[in-house]
């Protein structure tokens, strides 16, 4: 007999047979279930090779059902393709293996998506999605989802969340005590004596049934080390809720990734329930559990894979699960190269976003206005996809163009983003209305964290050599409409007489004497939007900020290098010490609560009454720092490890350190953060990841206090010279618009 | 990711050290003179990108005179003024 049941979808992930599927009942209770899936991936080329194909298949101890049929591929139309749909889900990787190495000239599609990601994509679920389940047995015959990741208010589903955390860094001391902890009960366990801890943990494991495992370090040292300690004592710990499944383990690798390199460790998956590490999650300090959950929903990867995968990823497989659902094949490999172009094309289309030089100095009441998630805005409102054709060459070249849409359907791109972004402009007009102190506030803020992420990547995939659905011209032309929105948007804010201070990309700081309040901004804010179809905001209104030098040269600005107050008192700063991941905790502390201090001042004809106060506290800071009295981990200097170590030439101080972890038997790969200490004498640094504790005498103040006085000047200089000196902008190259009113000084020739 | 042509910023440099032996001939004083000529070139780099000209140095050579002819208007007004107040 046939029943149905509500929850929400935990997992789903192949079994021998079919599918198995995880989900968290309304009832309270976690079901089990299995369902039968056919994935399909295709064949497209000779019609002969294509036969052959299909004799080589037939004769496979896979079971499959094969057909020929008809698809569409974005890029060369309708295709007649061999499809093959495999009845046994788990064995569809191994299949194409095979297929690969004895058809190699055919082209395939569709061949490398994950399960799970076609299963949300065939069924239109996510994971955590509220659905019903039609049920015969333990058999799931369908599945309708009661809800999509696009609502901004979603029912929580009753999560029970596990967690481990031993009592210190393993990279750095031995951990003697592993704390477990789950609502508000929290104990620790001795890690040494192993029999007992296995024993508790299993006995927590099956009274508790978490859901969500949430470790510090568990893919990288604790899931291991309990492994090992089962495999050594014979006991057994599930770990597993689906205990015919074993635990995942994928291995550590680095790679490169805009001009970055970066480093993925160790990673444990379980199956039934999560296992989330706390310090092996991408963007875990940005957005937290809530964003993670977020980006596996609007992703559709499953929770495990979504928090460890870049945004990247993240994208491709929102388009892929776009494609799926749309019968648009998805190739194998992009086929796509770059269509040879003239040297004028070239340099008319290959260029980025536009960034000015600002204005060096103190600027008072400054307007800051930016184009909402302008990349991803301009791809959805103008249609730019791989597939859509664009008049002319297929480039706008920038000067003179029209923002006109692409005309015809919207492509795979716009149709992937157009949801994620209205997600993203509804949190955000909501952020702007909720009370400060509203229970849905950070909430919202880490959602909309991981879509900025999503966003922020989906300009970059477009132009990415590898992207499935990837051109460099809708690359090109994203950034070509943006130049041209950012140019409009400067014409009307000068035509109303505002004086342009700074450009970056796709924001403006502009200044008029008189305009004050946000009201005041709100005819540009309007024109702007008129002129180039984009929706603009205020991101606020600065009491001062100051835009800074080059260190080399202080007559070059630098375009990403300042900060300022808005009117609320809250800071901005960008490009400064306080921003650099390499600055030590304490330097950076500082840095700020001297801006916090600077804020207190209600405008900048009053920083000369604060500044007596920022300058008496750094006065203090400096004693604590002459004086020793700085805890050793707030010295800490965190830098990333760029190379491998035998590639220096002449050794960082990072590498230096490295050098003293390896002799203390610890591997540092290229891509992860080291954390050391500048010292006094040879090699200058101590690396902080060695068992024995560094000596706080052998501390290299002078050098820190080198650093601490630079990152004090970064912010006190500029004030210095408006407070005492009276010079707010140091006007060497470009004039306040008084002495450039053109009229005005044709009027004193004459 | 990758550009297939440098980037404003990046001729900029390039055409800076070309002169580099130019430069090192020059007196210690026209040497500042020099060095301020293409820091006015600088302050328009974003432009010279969009103009994306064929020759790059002309549009580093019209920045400069840009940046010298502002300070001739400059200089001019204050002479003005100067002028005016006097009796």
């Amino acid at each position: 007999m046939n029943t149905t049941l509500t929850g929400w979808l935990l997992d789903v992930y192949p079994n021998d047979v079919n599918l198995t599927l995880w989900l968290i009942g309304d009832d309270g209770e976690r079901h089990c279930f299995v369902q039968d899936f056919t994935p399909r991936l295709y064949a497209a080329g000779h019609a002969a090779r294509l036969r052959q194909l299909w004799q080589w298949l037939d004769a496979q101890p896979v079971p499959l059902c094969l057909e020929r049929t008809r698809r569409k591929d974005v890029f060369k139309g309708q295709a007649t393709v061999l499809s093959v749909g495999v009845l046994q889900p788990a064995r569809l990787d191994e299949l194409f293996r095979s297929m690969l190495v004895a058809f190699p000239d055919l082209t395939y599609y569709d061949a490398d998506i994950s399960i799970p990601l076609r299963h949300a994509a065939a069924f239109d679920v996510f994971p955590l999605a509220h659905c019903r389940l039609e049920l015969c047995g333990t058999k799931v015959l369908g599945i309708k989802p009661l809800d999509t990741p696009w609502e901004l208010e979603l029912e929580p589903p009753p999560l029970r969340i596990l967690s481990l955390e031993p009592d210190c860094d393993p990279a750095h001391g031995d951990p003697q005590q592993l704390i477990v902890s789950h609502g508000r009960v929290r104990y620790s366990l001795a890690l040494h004596s192993r029999t007992a801890l296995l024993v508790c943990l299993a006995a927590e494991m099956r009274r508790y049934d978490p859901d969500l495992l949430l470790t510090s370090w568990g893919d990288t040292w604790l899931l291991p080390y309990l492994a090992q300690a089962c495999r050594e004592s014979g006991l057994h710990l599930p770990l597993n809720r689906d205990e015919s499944q074993a635990v995942l383990e994928r291995k550590e690798h680095t790679y490169f990734s805009y001009g970055q390199i970066v480093y993925r460790g160790r990673q444990v998956q379980l199956r039934g329930r999560w296992h989330l590490d706390r310090h092996n999650a991408m963007l875990w300090n940005d957005y937290a559990l809530d964003g993670v959950l977020e980006m596996a929903r609007v992703t559709r990867q499953p929770v495990q894979d979504a928090a460890r995968l870049s945004p990247g990823t993240g994208i491709s497989s929102m388009q892929f699960v776009t494609a799926l659902q749309k019968d648009i094949l998805i190739p194998w490999h992009k086929q796509q190269a770059e269509t040879p172009k003239t040297a004028i094309d070239l340099l008319q289309a290959d260029m980025g976003g536009m960034v000015y030089q600002p204005t060096i100095g103190l600027h008072r009441d400054v307007g800051g206005i930016d184009f909402v998630s302008m990349y991803p805005g301009i791809m959805v409102r103008f249609n730019i996809s791989p597939e859509v054709p664009r008049a002319g060459t297929g480039v706008l070249t920038g000067s003179g163009q029209g923002l006109e849409p692409a005309p015809g359907e919207p492509g795979i791109v716009p149709l992937t983003l157009a949801p994620l972004l209205n997600k993203r402009l509804a949190l955000k007009s909501a952020l702007q209305t909720l009370h400060r102190h509203d229970c849905r506030r950070p909430v919202y803020q880490s959602l909309s964290s991981a879509h900025k992420w999503l966003l922020v990547t989906c300009f970059g995939y477009l132009g990415y050599k590898n992207a499935r659905f990837g051109r460099i011209e809708s690359h090109e032309a994203v950034t070509a409409y943006g130049r041209e929105a950012l140019l409009r948007a400067k014409e009307a804010a000068e035509e109303m007489d505002y004086e342009i201070l700074h450009m970056y990309v796709d924001g403006l700081w502009v200044q008029k004497t008189g305009c004050k309040s946000p009201a005041d901004f709100e005819a540009l804010l309007a024109d702007i939007t008129a002129r180039t179809g984009l929706p603009i905001s205020m991101d606020g209104i600065y009491r001062w900020v100051v835009f800074l030098p080059s260190r080399q040269n202080v007559r070059v600005p630098v375009p990403n290098r300042y900060f300022g107050v808005f009117q609320d008192g809250s800071v901005k700063v960008r490009g400064i010490e306080a921003r650099r991941h390499d600055t030590a905790p304490f330097i950076a502390e500082t840095q700020m609560r001297l801006l916090e201090i600077l804020a207190q001042a209600p405008d900048a004809d009053h920083l000369g009454e604060v500044l007596p106060l920022a300058k008496a506290f750094v006065y203090r800071q400096l004693k604590l720092l002459r004086g020793g009295r700085v805890p050793v981990e707030k010295l800490l200097i965190s830098q990333k490890l760029s190379r491998e170590l035998g590639e220096y030439s002449s050794p960082s101080p990072s590498a230096r350190a490295v050098r003293q972890m390896q002799a203390a038997g610890k591997i540092v790969r290229p891509g992860q953060r080291v954390r050391f200490l500048f010292t006094l004498g040879k090699p200058g640094v101590r690396a902080w990841d060695v068992p024995q504790p560094p000596d706080p005498r052998s501390i290299d103040l002078k050098r820190y206090r080198i650093l601490f006085e630079r990152a004090v000047d970064t912010v006190l200089t500029p004030i210095q010279n408006s407070v005492s000196v009276g010079v707010d902008c140091e006007c060497l190259y470009l004039f306040p618009p008084s002495v450039c009113s053109l009229p005005h000084r044709a009027g004193l020739l004459g | 990711m990758g550009r297939t042509l440098p980037s404003a910023t990046q001729v900029f440099l390039q055409e800076e050290a070309a002169f580099s032996r130019f430069r090192r001939a020059l007196r210690r004083s026209d040497q500042l003179a020099l060095d301020d000529l293409f820091g006015s070139a600088r302050q328009h780099l974003a432009a010279a990108q969009y103009a994306s000209h064929a020759l790059p140095f002309e549009v580093f050579l019209l920045s400069m005179l840009l940046e010298e002819h502002k300070e001739v208007m400059h200089l001019r007004q204050l002479v003005e003024e100067q002028l005016s107040q006097k009796p």
